[in-house]
């Protein structure tokens, strides 16, 4: 046929489908399962049935793994070892919820980000929660909307400097350009820290360590502002042809409060409340001295609030003779969870010592990370 | 054989071309709103914000090597990054078109040493891409820089560290806008006397010197002024004080690495440009030239080098908004251009898109103003056929 006739056939075929496609991708729910979830959600608090209703609590227990955000770079809380594992303080709480909502430990799907990128993937649906050395603020909470949990550490802002420099505190430093990452509170901390110090400094923001690192060995900045935690993972893995950790020293004064803890989505609060309780299980085990080790006796202790907490059946205390079942506490969890946590990966105090401990090369004390009753923060609420 | 039909019968509507180009277009364009709404919908039903007033707020940080506070907004925080892009684009753009025009003419050179390292620098740079030009650029100068303590200086010309380099460079000595006013007013008078001498040139067909003349007014009229107001402008030489350089001009590493690593890259495939735009003019001009007794030189000078600058234009041009455009590779070394500030602006808790869309609109008046201007000086240039 004629050349113009066809092109102009071809034309309008390619138009036609062109519009098809479009109407078609209404059906692709995946954005739109998102905003179900947070609609629903707003009305309900549902919880209750055993295992969860139609928010991200049923989903993850009907996929069957856990999508959890996390760190790739800090010594000590989210690496990656040798073996292409995930190793950590938070790597370790993610095995936890994974235990409480799944009862598998290892039924976890690491996905590595960065400063800027986490929140947005925590929106965007990719990962389930976010357990990544994050501070809890009230912009986060806000604008971020986020959902911040119980703290599993609290940490405060530190700065590092080489240790043959001649600073001795942040007054020390005008005029000196500190390397930070951005996207964190560190960076507007540190605005905040030179202020008061009266001080001017010039920051210079790198995407991840990986970039901040040679910029800080070449000398290009005289000082690295991070977590305390994070300065501490560094410095103990600080390579020897560099000096080593002894050529590294973090200033003990602490510019900020950064509370670090697991983030859930805004919305579906009975996915909160899981991640929650399994999160406060690993204190509360540490507090009635339950280890990965004695928690098989422990399910036949004569304490009736541990016999409780782990989820057995107990004396009913009106009957002696009666046994009452084991509490359903409405989480939407095993009623045994917490045996499953501590069982699989262990206590606060046993994740601590493994990851962060004075035994490690990060070398952290307890200090307000701590039992309340050893003088310290962490006071789980009663399971009951 | 088929007769034709009488004047005054239309074909039906749905075979009318007028009819079906109009019907086209409104479906293409029905096509694009639906799809932008329907876009739009979804980012609304997922809580996406569209309120730009977080330019207002307070950024709550600083810029390294810029003047920015973090009491500033941030908008200016946005600004000072596209201030950062357009001070490399600029005297990047400079850069590789001095660089790449010169390489380009080396590789067509009878010097077999002269082709063959120009043939290696374009070969080479023009196949890796631009981010690892940049990052090993600054990896390199992360290696052999000294830290600030111990910068090496070169008599108050240069100051060479792994944080700051300095330049020396002019700077007010008391009467500056007076000198720039005087320097403004010998311009136009330097124009007007090339334009007369050219004149006269075609008049009367004896040389006369247009360039001679209308530069040496210039520079007669910036002696005169540079003693009359008494040194407006003095040299300023850069010092390294504790531990940033003090006087000349301060460049961060990142500006440095970023501008070295663009201009190596793009002036390779300016150099390409060059090269093909020379080989473009037909050879009966070259011959013809000679065959008119000009000396290579003035051959290249007025045959061929005008023939290949307006073939060259448009492909440059190209390449000037490519370099614009990559400056954001600079978020691999902590250059603060514009879109790391967006990102920063982005994980400091703002709206994403909002920010994306306005550092997307700033591209795009940077790039469009390049493309007009080229399109300006394209209309200007192209050859007018009868």
């Amino acid at each position: 046929m004629p050349r113009r006739t066809r092109t102009r056939r071809v034309t309008i075929v390619l138009v036609a489908l062109s519009l098809f496609a479009a109407a078609c991708s209404d059906d692709d729910d995946s954005n739109g399962a998102a905003a179900d979830g947070n609609g629903d959600e707003e009305a309900a608090g549902t919880g209750g049935e055993g295992g969860g209703g139609d928010g991200l609590l049923g989903e993850v227990q009907d996929r069957g793994t856990l999508q959890c955000g996390v760190n790739e770079t800090v010594p000590g809380f989210g690496l990656v070892d040798e073996q292409g594992e995930f190793a950590g303080f938070d790597i370790e709480y993610c095995r936890a919820v994974a235990a409480a909502v799944l009862g598998d430990a290892e039924a976890v799907e690491f996905t590595a980000l960065d400063a800027e990128t986490r929140f947005t993937a925590l929106q965007a649906g990719d990962i389930d929660v976010l357990i990544r050395n994050t501070t809890w603020t009230s912009s986060r909470d806000g604008t971020e909307n986020s959902r911040f949990l119980t703290t599993t550490f609290y940490d405060g802002q530190g700065m590092m400097v080489s240790a043959d420099s001649a600073f001795q505190s942040i007054a020390d430093m005008d005029g000196t350009t500190i390397c930070v990452l951005s996207g964190t509170t560190t960076e507007l901390n540190l605005a905040t820290a030179a202020a008061g110090a009266g001080i001017d400094i010039e920051p210079l923001t790198f995407p991840d360590n990986e970039q901040l690192q040679p910029a800080f060995e070449a000398g290009q900045c005289q000082g690295w502002t991070s977590d305390k935690s994070q300065l501490a993972g560094v410095r103990s893995a600080w390579p020897d042809d560099q000096g080593g950790p002894e050529a590294l020293r973090v200033f003990d004064e602490t510019y900020s409060k950064e509370p670090l803890g697991p983030v859930v989505l805004d919305g579906d609060d009975e996915w909160a409340d899981a991640v929650n309780w399994a999160v406060i299980a690993t204190i509360q085990a540490e507090e009635f001295a339950i280890t990965s080790d004695n928690v098989e006796e422990m399910t036949t202790s004569d304490n009736l609030d541990i016999l409780r907490f782990l989820g057995q059946p107990f004396p009913d205390p009106e009957d002696p003779e009666a046994e009452a079942p084991p509490l359903d506490a409405g989480l939407g969890l095993d009623a045994d969870f917490a045996v499953n946590v501590i069982s699989q990966v262990g206590n606060y105090g046993e994740i601590y010592d493994r990851n962060v401990g004075p035994d490690t090369p990060l070398g952290l004390e307890r200090g307000v990370n701590a039992l309340w009753t050893e003088g310290g923060l962490l006071y789980p609420p009663p399971y009951r | 054989m088929a007769t034709t039909t009488a004047t005054g019968t239309r074909p039906p509507l749905w075979r009318d071309v007028r009819v079906l180009r109009v019907a086209f277009q409104v479906a293409v364009l029905a096509a694009v709103v639906a799809f932008a709404s329907y876009l739009y919908d979804n980012l609304r039903a997922n809580d996406v914000s569209f309120d730009f007033g977080f330019l207002d707020q307070q950024a709550g940080f600083g810029i390294a090597y810029t003047d920015l506070r973090p009491s500033d907004t941030v908008l200016d925080a946005m600004l000072t990054g596209l201030r950062n892009t357009l001070t490399v684009a600029l005297v990047g753009n400079v850069l590789t078109l001095v660089l790449g025009t010169l390489i380009g003419i080396a590789r067509l050179s009878g010097n077999w040493l002269v082709r063959r390292a120009a043939g290696v620098y374009v070969e080479v740079l023009r196949n890796i891409p631009p981010l690892l030009v940049i990052i090993f650029v600054n990896s390199v100068a992360l290696s052999i820089l000294p830290p600030i303590q111990d910068a090496n200086e070169f008599g108050g010309l240069l100051v060479l560290s792994v944080s700051e380099l300095g330049v020396v460079s002019l700077a007010d000595g008391g009467n500056a806008e007076a000198f720039a006013v005087l320097l403004l007013a010998g311009l136009v008078a330097a124009l007007a006397v090339s334009w007369w001498r050219r004149r006269l040139e075609d008049r009367t067909g004896a040389p006369a010197h247009q360039w001679v003349w209308g530069g040496g007014l210039l520079v007669a009229v910036a002696v005169v002024g540079y003693v009359a107001l008494a040194s407006p402008v003095v040299l300023s030489h850069p010092e390294v004080e504790g531990l940033s350089v003090v006087g000349g001009a301060r460049m961060g590493l990142p500006y440095v690495a970023v501008l070295v690593g663009l201009v190596l890259y793009t002036s390779s495939h300016v150099a390409e440009i060059v090269r093909g735009s020379i080989l473009a003019v037909p050879r009966g001009q070259t011959e013809a030239a000679g065959a008119i007794g000009l000396s290579p030189v003035q051959r290249l000078r007025h045959v061929v080098l005008p023939q290949a600058f307006r073939i060259a234009t448009p492909p440059i041009i190209n390449q000037f908004l490519n370099l614009t455009k990559n400056t954001s590779l600079g978020v691999a070394v902590a250059f603060a251009e514009l879109l790391r500030v967006t990102n920063t602006v982005i994980g400091n808790g703002h709206p994403a898109v909002p920010a994306i869309l306005v550092a997307m609109g700033l591209y795009l008046v940077v790039s469009l103003a390049i493309s007009l201007v080229s399109n300006v000086a394209h209309h200007r240039l192209r050859l007018v056929e009868r």
